[in-house]
Formats: structure tokens, sequence, C-alpha cells
């Protein structure tokens, strides 16, 4: 019977797909993650040694070869598999641990709330990187551990921002309403305030996601991933180990580099449209802008525009 | 019309969006004489404001103006250049605004902030700066000791009456007053009022003072235009306007409010023809109080909110909770739902077989049997559902009504409180909505579980002054139909006489009087009871001495 939850994610969808910067964003990544899919039936094996080591880009390897003589193309395809893969899983698993952690302290206040902040901050103190890289050397290397490492590190901000935001909602009429109404407070937490919150959740996942992404590639790249995989950061490590940069094989490193840039890129323009269509004053400000003569907008100063339609 | 301080010709207004634009003023022309008190009316979304940011330039984006001359000084304020504009902003108009809170910096004294705007906009500087500072607290009756002091440490009063002292501090010929009252208490809006109008009479300055209040309005103004939509509807001297004016919304805003003195106008909010009270009570308040604590370390402190309140309610009756804001009366109904735990006593519902102050958890069945209705309508519906989930969610969390009937039975509550057809309702989100048509949805979500009692928590207050009644009827009526017993909470004297049956006043968190409805504002014994009906009744600017109101500021810290 209960259709609303559609509707809220439908106006959203809707509103994403209109707004030209999340829409790019979105076709990037989705590109992305197709070729990532899709790679091992395009390209060639990635492992394999094919060719003369550090050949450049020619017909046979379009991006050329590495040190090991292996195809760049094939290696910088299907690196975007774990990469990509540790990083949305890591950006999901971030949002749903600070949005169940912040939801529940901001929500309760009293002893749960003095407990479970007390556990957020110790996360938030803790110096992440050196944590990071001392976790990441001790456990086994494997996508799991990087999950789990990243996640470690990374799930305490958005816990405390959840938890403030949860604070000024759970303070709203609304929530009274349904208290008073009877309702759990696992529902009123889940179907009433959650919804509310739903553009700093998405936010939240797209910033983690980011910064999952870039910490995974910088662990690895220090060699602390598990090299015998292909991923965009073990792929910067061999280029790095192979002396690309000296030896000029720009090949080597530049197509994983971009990769990385412009999947964050993307994710940053999915970032700013979910801002748009959940903020619409910023549109109507854009609107405004574009629709008077420049010479007319001033700062505190309502513009005189006469006959405008 | 040589003495016309400002005229404003066929002013338009557009708020740009992506499709077309919303003309929010639409054609508006008046002119305001030196010396007169101008008075704008109109409700949310008339435009009335609009009109007043245009004339100063400060409408923030997305406005543009798109026709018309405002004529200050033989200069069109709309072809000037922007340094310009700058200039005449406050010399020639200054603004009251309706929050003295949010126009006041809360980190600088008033002496700052009043010599900020000597400084920026005159010669004066330091002893002379002062002085004209002093002089100007004078005005206001403010003590100059309190010349350091900040913001928080005033009463909103005296807040108000500094934002004044700002707005008078270089003397323009002509001063807005954006709704410099509606934030304030009944009394203390009253002792402003009358220091405006004898600050007037002093310094001979010109007022344009907007409000949504026209009863306030014509206790006072010379002359008075009504917008509506963005469009000037009437424009009359005050006079013509309380005899009804021509104009059919003229005289929906002038009724809209009743008195709270005088005998009681008929026909207004049907009440039963004789009300017995059981000798049952529904819900007994005994020696409820409570604090609140600020655990700070170094220094603790705890607020009395409520302090001892008892009374007794009775099937079927209306009682009216009447109080200003502080009086505890918001915390009451908070306590009585639950919401919040009480610091001591005892809250009795039907009997004594649920003693609710106590629970640990609150029994479901208490939650069935206890509504409230909430003072804001847009916050208490959440805008990411829909009304039908707004009703459907209580009625399936008690399992009143089996699931295949559920869209039937949600139908006829809406269509209930006049929201037809239900069916169109039942799919609109909040956003979609007028305030009046919210907050029948929230009543009707009260009443959907058929509670035996609602707290209505100034249920009108946030809503156009010309649908208030419409809303107090629907509570008229469903006390009459379901036999309902409310609770109403109000800062409104008047509704609250024409509405329910007994009245509470309350002050500082406890009861001053108490008693029937009529009696009470026929013949109140109590001296804050005489005030607030006093001050709730046309006329009172005459009664009203001007001496007092110095010290009693100093007694409100």
């Amino acid at each position: 019977m209960d259709n609303n939850q559609d509707s809220i994610f439908t106006r959203w969808i809707i509103g994403i797909l209109r707004n030209r910067k999340a829409i790019t964003g979105v076709v990037i990544i989705f590109l992305f993650i197709f070729l990532a899919a899709l790679g091992p039936f395009i390209t060639q094996d990635p492992t394999a040694f094919l060719s003369t080591p550090l050949s450049p880009p020619s017909w046979e390897h379009w991006l050329g070869t590495n040190g090991q003589g292996q195809d760049v193309l094939a290696q910088t395809i299907s690196g975007a598999r774990q990469t990509l893969l540790v990083g949305f899983t890591t950006g999901i698993m971030v949002v749903l641990i600070g949005a169940l952690i912040g939801g529940i302290s901001g929500y309760y206040s009293g002893r749960i709330d003095d407990f479970l902040s007390l556990l957020i901050n110790v996360f938030l103190v803790m110096p992440g990187l050196p944590l990071m890289v001392i976790l990441a050397s001790w456990l086994p290397p494997g996508p799991a551990t990087l999950t789990g490492v990243l996640v470690l590190t990374g799930w305490a901000w958005n816990a405390r921002v959840i938890r403030s935001q949860m604070m000024t909602f759970r303070s709203r009429d609304f929530v009274s309403a349904a208290i008073v109404s009877g309702e759990h407070n696992i529902r009123i937490i889940v179907l009433e305030i959650m919804p509310r919150m739903l553009s700093l959740l998405a936010s939240s996942f797209i910033g983690a996601s980011i910064y999952a992404i870039g910490a995974q590639v910088g662990l690895e790249f220090l060699g602390l991933g598990d090299v015998s995989t292909v991923t965009w950061g073990t792929n910067l490590y061999w280029a790095s180990n192979d002396m690309a940069l000296l030896t000029g094989s720009w090949w080597n490193f530049v197509p994983t580099g971009l990769s990385i840039a412009i999947v964050s890129f993307a994710l940053t323009l999915i970032n700013f449209g979910i801002d748009e269509v959940t903020n619409p004053r910023l549109i109507a400000e854009r609107v405004w802008r574009e629709k008077i003569p420049i010479d007319t907008v001033v700062n505190g100063i309502t513009p005189v525009v006469k006959d405008h339609e | 019309m040589n003495n016309s301080v400002i005229s404003i010709q066929n002013l338009c207004v557009n708020y740009i969006t992506p499709g077309d634009p919303v003309k929010a003023v639409n054609d508006v022309s008046f002119e305001i004489q030196q010396g007169e008190i101008f008075g704008l009316v109109g409700e949310s979304g008339s435009g009335k404001s609009t009109v007043v940011q245009a004339v100063l330039r400060t409408l923030p984006p997305p406005a543009v103006i798109t026709g018309g001359k405002v004529i200050i000084n033989n200069k069109d304020i709309l072809s000037i250049s922007n340094t310009e504009v700058l200039q005449y902003r406050w010399k020639q108009i200054s603004i009251v605004m309706q929050s003295a809170l949010n126009a006041l910096n809360p980190v600088l004294t008033v002496r700052e902030q009043i010599e900020d705007v000597l400084k920026e906009h005159s010669d004066l500087k330091g002893k002379a700066a002062e002085d004209r500072t002093k002089e100007l607290l004078s005005l206001i009756d403010i003590d100059v000791s309190r010349l350091d002091s900040y913001p928080h440490q005033l009463s909103g009063g005296m807040r108000q009456r500094v934002v004044i002292a700002i707005a008078l501090a270089l003397m323009p010929p002509l001063i807005i007053m954006d709704e410099p009252t509606t934030a304030l208490d009944v009394i203390v809006e009253r002792e402003i009022l009358a220091k405006i109008i004898e600050l007037r009479k002093e310094l001979g300055f010109t007022i344009l003072f907007i409000t949504h209040d026209l009863n306030l309005l014509l206790e006072f103004a010379d002359r008075v235009a009504i917008m509506k939509n963005g469009r000037l509807v009437e424009l009359d001297k005050a006079q013509k306007i309380r005899s009804g004016g021509k104009h059919d919304y003229t005289q929906k805003l002038i009724r809209s409010l009743p008195s709270a003195s005088g005998p009681r106008e008929k026909g207004l909010l049907p009440k039963p023809k004789s009300l017995v009270l059981g000798d049952q009570p529904i819900l007994e308040v005994q020696n409820l109080s409570k604090s609140f604590y600020d655990s700070g370390i170094f220094n603790p402190m705890s607020i009395d909110v409520v302090n001892n309140v008892s009374f007794q309610v009775f099937p079927g009756e209306i009682i009216g909770l009447v109080g200003e804001s502080g009086s505890g009366k918001s915390t009451i109904a908070k306590l009585i739902t639950r919401l919040i735990r009480p610091t001591s006593g005892d809250i009795f519902l039907k009997g004594s077989n649920l003693k609710i102050s106590e629970a640990r958890r609150v029994p479901l069945e208490y939650r069935k049997q206890v509504q409230m209705v909430f003072q804001d309508p847009f916050g208490s519906l959440n805008s990411v559902h829909t009304v039908y989930h707004h009703l459907a969610r209580p009625l399936l969390r008690h399992q009143l009504i089996p699931e295949q009937k559920l869209f039937d039975y949600i139908n006829e509550m809406l269509e209930t409180v006049g929201l037809r057809p239900g069916t169109t309702f039942a799919e609109k989100f909040p956003h979609e909505m007028s305030g009046g048509e919210r907050q029948r949805v929230a009543i009707a979500r009260a009443l959907s579980l058929s509670p035996d009692l609602i707290i209505a928590d100034e249920p009108t207050s946030m809503l156009d002054v010309s649908i208030r009644m419409e809303i107090l009827e629907i509570f008229a009526r469903m006390r009459i139909e379901k036999n309902l017993t409310i609770v109403f909470i109000t800062h409104d004297l008047a509704s609250a006489r024409y509405l329910a049956d007994r009245i509470i006043v309350l002050q500082h968190g406890s009861i001053v009087e108490e008693g029937i409805a009529e009696d009470l504002i026929q013949s109140p014994k109590e001296a804050y009871t005489k005030q607030l009906i006093k001050a709730a009744s046309p006329g009172w600017l005459k009664s009203l001495s001007f001496k007092n109101t110095k010290e009693k500021d100093v007694n409100h810290v």
C-alpha cells in the first residue's frame, strides 16, 4: 500500500536525470562500470606476457606494454574492476555504519548517545593514515583487507555528520507527531527521518567512495596491497617500480592516472548535481543570473529590468 | 501632492523561476503623505514585504523589479545609480524588521551597533556619536546603563526598542516597520506600539507599517492599504476600512478575529446548548512540575518551566490554556502527550487506572487515546510523505481499521475536516497544499484514531488570519459531533474565549486564574488577566498610559 517511498525516489531520479552535471557524472561512472564488468571479454589477458617490455602504443597494443610486456589497455580496464568494487563497497559500508551508529546516537539522547559519541570521537582522533598503513601491512593483503581498513578508518566522520543531522530532525514536530501516534522508534528513524536525510546519505556515499578510491590507490602504490592482482593502484606501483617516468614511457602510468582522475571528477559532478536537485534555491539563483542582463547584477542591490518577461 | 514622502507608481516585481516568472507584486501604486501612519496589510504571500524590500532595493535573488517608479525627493529610486542607492538607504528610509533577535548582531553591544550606523552614514565621531547614542536610548526609554549590554541580555521588547533606535539614528523622514511586534507578547506589543506613536508625535517622522493583523492596524493607522496576491485590493482611510470597506476580502479580514471583551458575538463557533460536566474527569493533572537543567560543571542551573500546576478536564469540554510565551503552556502539552517526562507530579487519564507520568514506556493504549495537533502544520507533516501515509501509519500501528477499508476510511476522515475530494488530497504532498489545508490534514490525523482527548497547541497561530476561524470551527464542530475533549492551548485570549468552555490563564509556569470562559472575560479577578483582556480589546491604545513603560522594562531583566 505504501508507495510513497517510490515517489520521493522517482522525484529524485527525474531530477538527477534532468541535471546536466549529474547526468554527465552518471554516464561516465556507468561507462567505467560497464568496461570493468566486460573487461575480460573484450581485452587481451592483462597478466599475460605478450610483447617486448615498455613498447610504446601501437596497433597491436593501443596503449603500449609495461615493464613486464603486459598490455596496458587490458591492465587499465581490468584494474577498474577491483578498484571500483573496493571503492563503492567501502562507500556503502561507511554510509551504512555511519547511519546506524550516528543515527542511533543522535536519535536517542542520554547514555546511548554518550557511549556512541565516545566511540565516534575515539575513532576520529585516531591518526588515519598511519593506522591504515600499519593495518594494511600487517593483515594478509587483498581486497577484503583493503575494504576493512578503509571502512575502519573512514566511518567515524560520517557517523558524526549523520548524528548532528539526526539531532536536528529529532526535535522537529513531524517526529513528535509520529511519537504521539505511537510509532516505533526504529520505524521513525527508517521511515520518517532517513528519507529526509537522503541527500546527506547520497553525498556521504559519494564522498566516501572518492576517499576510498584515493586511499586504496595510495596504499597499493606503496606496495601494501596484493601486488599480484591487477588494480589501478598496483598498475601505478609497477609503473613506479619499472621507473616508467625515468624511461619516459608515459603510457605506463597516464591511462591509469587519468582514469582515477576522471572517476573522481564524475563522482564530484554527481555530488554537485545532488546538491542542486535537493536544494532548489541553487537552481533558482542560477536561472536568475541567466535570465537578466549581466550588467544589472550587483551584490546587495535588487536589479531593475523594465519590461522583463 | 507636494508633501508626499514617497510615491510608488505601478510597481511590479517578478520572481524568476525556470518556468514562467511569478508576479509577486503586480502594478501597486500608493503615496504616503508627510507625517502619516500608512498601513499595508496582507497575509503571507500577499507581496507586502516584497513591496518594502523593492523600495529599499534589498530583495535577494531571484527577484527582479520589472516596472514602475518609486519617487523619493523627486528622484526615482529605480533609475538612480548603485552608489546613490547605498546613500539613500537609512538616510531617507530606514527599516525596523520583524525579529529583533535576528536584526541585532549578537556579538556587538548596543552602543557598538548604534554607533556603527552613525559612523557609516554621518560625520558624528567620538563624543558627539556617544552623546547621540545616549540621546537615542533615552528616546526609547532604555536606561543609559544598558549601553554596553549585548542583545541576549535584553528582553524581547527592549531589543525591539533598540532596533527602533537604530532606525531613528539618522532621523530619516520615512521609517518602514515590517511586522515590528509580531514576535512579541501581546502586552509588550502594545507598549512598543504606544512608544512608536508617542515618538512620532514628538519627532514627526512618517511610518509605513506592514502587518498581517488588520485589527491591530486599525487602532492607530491613518490610511490602510490591503494587498492580496501581489495586488492592492483596497486603499482607504482607516475609519472607512473599519466600517467594513468595499472589498469582500477586507470584510473577511475584519471578521477574522473576534474581540476579547464586550458581549459575545452570536453565530461564531457553535457551542453545545448546555454543558454539563461529569463527575469523573477524563484527564487529571496534579501538582505537575517541569524543570530544565543545564548541568554545566561551573554553574549548574535549573529553570522551572511548569510549576505545581493542577487542573481537571472533563469529558466533552474544551478547555483553553492561555498564556504568553514562557508561560509553560506548550511544555504542559508536551508533558500530557508524554513527549517529555515531568520532574514531579501526576497525570491520570480516565481516573486512576493510567498513571502516565511515571511510566517509563508510554503504553500504546495511551497513544491512541491522547492525540496532538501541532502549531506549525508544515513542520508537523513530513515533506517526503503523502497525506495518505500520514493518516495510514497511525491506523496501521493501532490496527483500528482492516487494511482493505483503510482507503475509504482515510477518504472519509479527510472530507470530515473539509478536504474534498478526499481521494485527491490523499495523494498530495505537504508542499502541494496551503497552510490551512496542511493544518486540516494534521487535525484529520489526530482525529483518525478516535482519541478521547486532543491537545491542540496553538493550532492557528502560524496560519493566515482569514483562515483561522475556519480551523477553529472544525474543532467546535468535532466536539459536538464526536463528543471530543479538547485542550486548546493559545496565546490569544479572544480565540480561547470563543472556542473554550473554561479558561485557565497561565503565567511563568503557574496558574493565575481559572474559570468559565465568559465569566472570566466579563469579570476577571486577577490583575494579569485584566491586563491580557485589555490588550486584546479594541481601543486599548487610548487607554494605555505612556508613563510607566520605562520602569516596567527595567524590571523585565
